[in-house]
């Protein structure tokens, strides 16, 4: 109770003892009390300590008004006891106006109190997201309504148990038999101080496990009482279970905000992408076609001694068949997108000059830039298409000469391992990010600093990987940002 | 052991069921002092001993089996053992006062002991010291009832209140202070009712702690037994025993309950001591 409202109760107390006693006074003085109206006043304070302190004012205060009065209009003891029956029946007034008034009252109060406290709870976890925090807040807030010496509460949801009022749930203790039976307990004296202790605990919600609320009070725990904590576990188990959906609701709800805007920037990056690509494709079918076209003008118009027009044709066979690994690499990427298998004419592979010719194009292109070979000797044999086997090695050399300085070296590589060959391109370019890394072998992409260095649509190393996995292989890339980049490739060995 | 400020409800401690009601009373005891009286009384009776030593004897013999049943009541470790020391040394200590005021009646001065043993052999875990707000409201109850008896014995009995002469009033507040009220207190407010609050409601502990505590007066030899004294006894120690269970139920204590009573039996005496 707080400063003001023990200053209040004290000041009631007084008024109403002092309204008694100043009536006895008056009684006491006059000659014929047995008859005199003050004793009817007696209701006045009694009535009063009734409507502040309820029943137990009531009792309490129509008590000490018969006590009081009783030497003053009560009869000499000789006289026959139907001379005592208007005393009496001025007692039962007073008694009759004292008890029920404050029953009233006290049933008025407890509902009320009942009310205050189920907004209470409703409000409490409601407006609190953590569990663990809204139980600690509802057991404190519950201890000061109910008058307890202490509340607690375990809330089970699965396996996970939440507890408030405590830390621990022993086997065997009260919350723990109510939690196991689903039945109200209740126990006279919970403690061995020298007061006892009550405690009554309730199941919460209505026919499930979901936990228990138990409370704790020096003093009564009342039939009537306790079918109100009973009702108030329900109510609390209920609002639980509404916090708890609420809870999902909104986490439901942001995971799928979260999943349709990673779904949005995916669809959103693979666009960009297909633009990028187009765009990309198309200006590099333009650029040896605008090649092929004007070598073929030349030819058709001009006359050419013989080395000249060989010249021209070997530059019109550069072109096109660029042409031709632009276009493979497409429709390869295509079939791997849809899921179909690549068609692979798989036969024993001789490593050195497979490799050698895959190069040599390269050789001339780009005679500026050194192609280092270095294939180990005795290699077996690799069980590969020749053509795929090509476009891989190719796809993976001009990527090196594409992000080499332009007096970088590029060397490729190929070693034996069990059961595999092993074969290594490696540059002494950029290098590729972290970041980038992760993400190089997926169709389209490019890594940021890549894509204003070097032309390219973003498919060579998805096509690479395609057609390693389709050859029951593996590759890796590793690189360090400012030394170079080294792409690992297996195939398997002829047996 | 609980964590501190944590709830009963979450321990195993509080899930404990009470022990039977008469757990610990000290059976042997209260025969040996029952066996005791009534081998001076017969004594008396054959004219071997002194009128006053039958009253001496009664006086250790009910006194004693209430104090040393409070006692041992209050004794966790009596569910283990009964012990007949603790009956045997109040029943010494009542029968050297009682004796000492059959011979004088400053001899009274001896019921000083009673209290201090008691105090003593309680189990210290039970001793609570009140509030000073509850301990006013025990003595202002029993100032009001004392001056109620005497108010209406003097309006309905014709009865007036005289002061007792020095040694009378010794005597008596000697008596009402090392075994009446303090036996009464001890035994069915500190052990009684104190066993039945941890079983039933206030209600029905304070109704049988008073019922019985009305019918150890009814039996009293001390008490006339006219109708009015009958019916004036039920009232106020009526009263008296639920406004003491009231004060035990509230502070935990008997002492505020040992103040209301002594104000109210001073405040008898001045109508029965002459």
């Amino acid at each position: 109770m707080s400063e003001d409202g023990r200053r209040a109760t004290a000041t009631w107390i007084a008024v109403v003892t002092a309204g008694l006693l100043g009536l006895t006074a008056a009684l006491a003085s006059v000659e014929s009390a047995e008859t005199s109206l003050i004793r009817e006043v007696y209701a006045v304070p009694v009535l009063a300590a009734a409507l502040r302190f309820g029943l137990p004012g009531g009792i309490v205060a129509s008590g000490a008004a018969i006590v009081l009065q009783a030497p003053f209009v009560l009869p000499p003891i000789e006289r026959t006891p139907a001379a005592a029956l208007p005393a009496v029946a001025g007692f039962t007034v007073v008694a009759v106006v004292g008890i029920p008034a404050g029953l009233l009252t006290t049933r008025v109060r407890r509902r009320h109190a009942r009310y205050e406290t189920l907004l209470a709870v409703q409000r409490i976890l409601g407006g609190q997201p953590c569990l663990d925090t809204a139980l600690k807040r509802l057991c404190a807030s519950l201890q000061r309504r109910l008058g307890a010496v202490a509340v607690a509460l375990v809330v089970r949801d699965g396996n996970a148990v939440t507890i408030g009022g405590g830390r621990t749930m022993a086997p065997g203790s009260p919350l723990h038999v109510v939690c196991e039976t689903g039945r109200p307990l209740f126990i006279a004296d919970a403690g061995a101080e020298c007061r006892p202790r009550r405690l009554f605990a309730a199941p919460l919600g209505v026919g499930e496990r979901a936990g228990a609320l138990a409370v704790e009070r020096w003093g009564d725990i009342d039939t009537d009482e306790r079918e109100a904590i009973v009702a108030l576990a329900v109510h609390v188990g209920l609002a639980l279970e509404n916090a708890r959906l609420a809870a999902r609701q909104r986490r439901f709800a942001d995971e799928l905000a979260h999943k349709v805007a990673a779904a949005t920037e995916r669809l959103e990056e693979a666009d960009r992408a297909k633009s990028t690509f187009v765009a990309v494709t198309s200006h590099e079918l333009r650029t040896p076609l605008t090649a092929l076209l004007g070598f073929s003008e030349l030819l058709w118009l001009r006359r050419y001694p013989t080395e000249e027009v060989q010249r021209l044709a070997a530059i019109m066979h550069v072109e096109i068949a660029r042409l031709v690994r632009i276009v493979s690499d497409v429709l390869d990427l295509s079939r791997v997108e849809r899921g179909a298998p690549l068609p692979l004419r798989r036969s024993a592979l001789a490593v050195e000059p497979a490799v050698a010719a895959a190069v040599a194009l390269f050789r001339v292109q780009t005679p500026v830039r050194e192609i280092v070979l270095d294939c180990a000797p005795d290699l077996p044999a690799v069980d590969a298409d020749g053509d795929a086997f090509d476009r891989i090695v190719k796809n993976l050399v001009s990527n090196a000469l594409k992000y080499s300085a332009p007096n970088g070296v590029v060397r490729v590589c190929a070693r034996a391992a069990p059961g595999a060959v092993e074969f290594t391109v490696e540059d002494s370019g950029r290098g590729i990010p972290e970041i980038a890394r992760r993400r190089v072998f997926e169709p389209y992409y490019r890594a940021p600093d890549a894509v204003g260095a070097a032309r390219g649509e973003g498919i060579g190393l998805a096509v690479v990987k395609a057609l390693v996995d389709a050859h029951g292989g593996a590759v890796t890339v590793a690189s360090t940002p400012g030394i170079g980049t080294r792409v690992t490739f297996v195939l398997p060995a002829v047996s | 052991m609980t964590i501190a400020g944590e709830a009963r409800a979450l321990s195993a401690l509080g899930a404990g069921r009470a022990q039977p009601l008469l757990t610990g009373t000290p059976w042997r005891g209260a025969a040996l002092l029952a066996s005791g009286f009534l081998v001076v009384a017969g004594l008396t009776r054959a004219g071997l001993l002194p009128a006053a030593a039958t009253a001496v004897a009664a006086i250790a013999a009910v006194h004693g089996t209430l104090l040393a049943t409070a006692v041992a009541w209050s004794d966790g470790r009596a569910f283990e053992r009964e012990r007949t020391g603790p009956t045997l040394v109040l029943a010494a200590v009542l029968v050297i006062a009682a004796a000492a005021t059959a011979v004088h009646p400053l001899g009274a001065v001896m019921y000083v002991a009673p209290p201090l043993v008691t105090a003593v052999l309680l189990d210290p875990r039970r001793a609570v010291v009140p509030s000073r707000g509850i301990l006013l409201v025990a003595a202002v109850f029993g100032c009001g009832l004392g001056a109620h008896i005497l108010l209406a014995a003097s309006a309905t009995l014709d009865h007036r209140p005289h002061v007792p002469g020095l040694t009378a009033a010794v005597a008596a507040l000697g008596y009402d202070v090392g075994a009446n009220v303090l036996s009464a207190e001890c035994f069915f407010r500190g052990a009684l009712f104190d066993r039945l609050q941890r079983r039933w409601s206030f209600t029905a502990a304070a109704g049988g702690s008073t019922g019985a505590y009305l019918l150890r007066y009814g039996l009293d030899p001390l008490l006339p037994k006219t109708p009015e004294a009958l019916i004036g006894a039920a009232f106020y120690l009526g009263l008296l025993g639920v406004f003491n269970c009231w004060l035990v139920w509230r502070s935990g204590s008997i002492l505020p309950g040992i103040v209301s009573s002594l104000l109210f039996f001073t405040a008898y005496r001045l109508l029965t001591t002459g």
